[in-house]
């Protein structure tokens, strides 16, 4: 299962190396995530035990918070991150919604220092998923007419809105699903069955039912066309109330938020398993061509510019021709280097000596004295 | 089903096999050039009837041969999207990675999924029994490959939909 983390793993290790720094350090850092999400830590060499951490991201739900800041729910929920270590300094600093003052004084000494840390490092996770936390657990109806409960459009990941509709004994939860490529789409939808199919189990009886639709549900008609063209189609969970009791909702809202994110995570390793595939069963098929080669041994025909080994007659005749060869090669071999009138000496003093053949004549010379 | 496969693989191997009777003959137009002649078209008296192995409407095998080369064009079948997008998938990389089978052409026949050339100097490098047995069970592997995938998929989305369901 892919762990998509909540703290920040960049915040994390500055934070870290803040609380483990021999001596007191000069920090001011500016991180950004996500293209969206800003922290600036600063920690002085006066103050040396404490740090400031201000967070700028954006909410959930545009229209619902912007006017009110942060609510006093997400302050709570950030409170109860560690209420020795952590505190909300009033008004926070210029361009962020929340600023915090972390004493490391307050840390304990021991492996719980860590977990302090990375929670703390989880701060825009918690402020996102307690406004959602907001939303299940008492959804006001800002605009109600004829019954039907307005759609409240929430951006997790920028460019992936979806939707949260109340609706009685339950809320609905839909999610437009949008792809790059075609074939994203079908491995997508292939998921999406699967899913449809699991839920509807016995086993799983406890949890949200799933469905998935390529046109946009009921509940949807009236939004605008931008956030309802998708070629995944919608898929919609109906969160009941014994979803959001006790310790569960604090599952169910991190796994709506990281809807998106898990689809795609499968889609991409499902594209990387394909390709794994296919490079296996290329090298199974290669070797099977492989076998089809013909042997050198199996070599029947000869072509025209190839040398045609002839059956030698007489072993004289092979003798001498190898004995021919090889002083070729010696003199190629000792006559690289040329020297200036070492040739002359070579032909009187190193001449390769000739065999005479048992079957070879010697030319008689004739001249006028012979009778 | 298997039954059909059967007789369809039997009748492209003795196509095959009559067909793969390739000589080296150079090119009638131009001097000191050899050419498929398959490819080309350009001497219908070099070129053979070109004979079409229809399975069903979605698989056949189109077998053109000529002289000095044969071509083998075969069109997979696909049930579904799913099915669809692997095929297209999977031989579109070996087409990319032609080289490594010297017999596969880069871009297939229009109409057609995957393509062979065969020519008079690939009869030579490679034994002509093997090589009809290689194009066989390229066949066979290929539908084998798509179905295991198709199936590999549906597993993993399963096994991932149980994994996301556990968290509620």
């Amino acid at each position: 299962m892919a762990s998509f983390e909540r703290a920040s793993p960049a915040l994390k290790e500055i934070l870290l190396r803040i609380y483990n720094a021999e001596k007191p350090i000069e920090v001011d850092y500016h991180l950004y995530e996500f293209g969206s999400v800003e922290y600036h830590i600063k920690s002085s060499v006066s103050e040396p035990q404490v740090t400031y951490l201000s967070i700028s991201t954006p909410f959930l739900s545009q229209g619902v918070f912007l006017s009110y800041g942060l609510s006093p729910f997400t302050l709570k929920m950030v409170r109860q991150i560690s209420t020795d270590v952590l505190h909300i300094v009033e008004p926070a600093n210029d361009g962020y919604q929340l600023t915090l003052r972390l004493d490391f004084s307050k840390l304990p000494h021991n492996k719980e220092s860590l977990k302090i840390i990375t929670e703390v490092s989880s701060v825009q996770a918690v402020i996102l998923s307690s406004q959602l936390k907001e939303m299940l657990q008492n959804v006001n109806s800002w605009d109600s007419s004829q019954g039907m409960y307005k759609p409240i459009k929430l951006i997790y990941h920028p460019k992936e809105p979806f939707y949260v509709i109340r609706q009685p004994q339950k809320i609905v939860a839909v999610f437009p699903m949008r792809f790059k490529d075609n074939s994203d789409v079908i491995i997508a939808t292939s998921f999406f069955q699967e899913l449809m199919d699991v839920v509807s189990l016995k086993k799983w009886a406890k949890v949200p039912p799933c469905n998935w639709s390529p046109i946009p549900p009921l509940e949807l008609r009236g939004e605008s066309f931008e956030d309802l063209s998708t070629d995944g189609g919608f898929v919609s969970f109906d969160i009941s109330s014994h979803h959001v009791e006790g310790k569960r909702l604090d599952k169910t809202v991190w796994s709506l938020l990281n809807f998106y994110a898990y689809v795609k995570h499968h889609v991409k390793c499902t594209r990387g398993f394909i390709q794994r595939r296919m490079r296996r069963r290329l090298d199974n098929l290669v070797k099977v061509l492989e076998k089809s080669r013909v042997e050198d041994g199996q070599i029947k025909k000869v072509q025209g510019w190839r040398k045609m080994r002839k059956m030698v007659g007489s072993k004289s005749k092979m003798i001498k021709r190898r004995w021919g060869d090889l002083g070729k090669k010696i003199k190629r071999i000792r006559f690289r280097i040329k020297i200036h009138g070492f040739a002359r000496f070579r032909r009187r003093w190193l001449t390769v000596p000739s065999f005479s053949s048992s079957t070879a004549y010697t030319k008689l010379q004739t001249n006028g004295n012979n009778n | 089903m298997a039954s059909t496969l059967r007789l369809y693989l039997t009748c492209i191997r003795n196509t095959l096999e009559a067909a793969m009777c390739l000589q080296n003959f150079p090119c009638q137009e131009v001097e000191r050039h050899n050419k498929p002649e398959v490819e080309l078209k350009t001497s219908p008296e070099l070129l053979l009837n070109p004979v079409l192995i229809c399975r069903n409407e979605a698989e056949k095998c189109l077998i053109e041969t000529s002289i000095n080369s044969i071509r083998i064009s075969l069109k997979v079948k696909q049930a579904d999207e799913l099915e669809n997008i692997l095929a297209k998938k999977f031989l579109r990389f070996l087409s990319m990675r032609a080289e490594a089978f010297q017999v596969l052409r880069r871009k297939p026949v229009q109409g057609y999924d995957i393509s062979f050339l065969i020519t008079n100097y690939h009869c030579e490098e490679l034994q002509k029994q093997k090589l009809i047995d290689f194009i066989v069970q390229f066949m066979e592997d290929i539908d084998k490959e798509i179905s295991e995938l198709k199936m590999s998929v549906s597993t993993r989305g399963r096994l991932v939909a149980t994994e996301f369901l556990k968290q509620f």
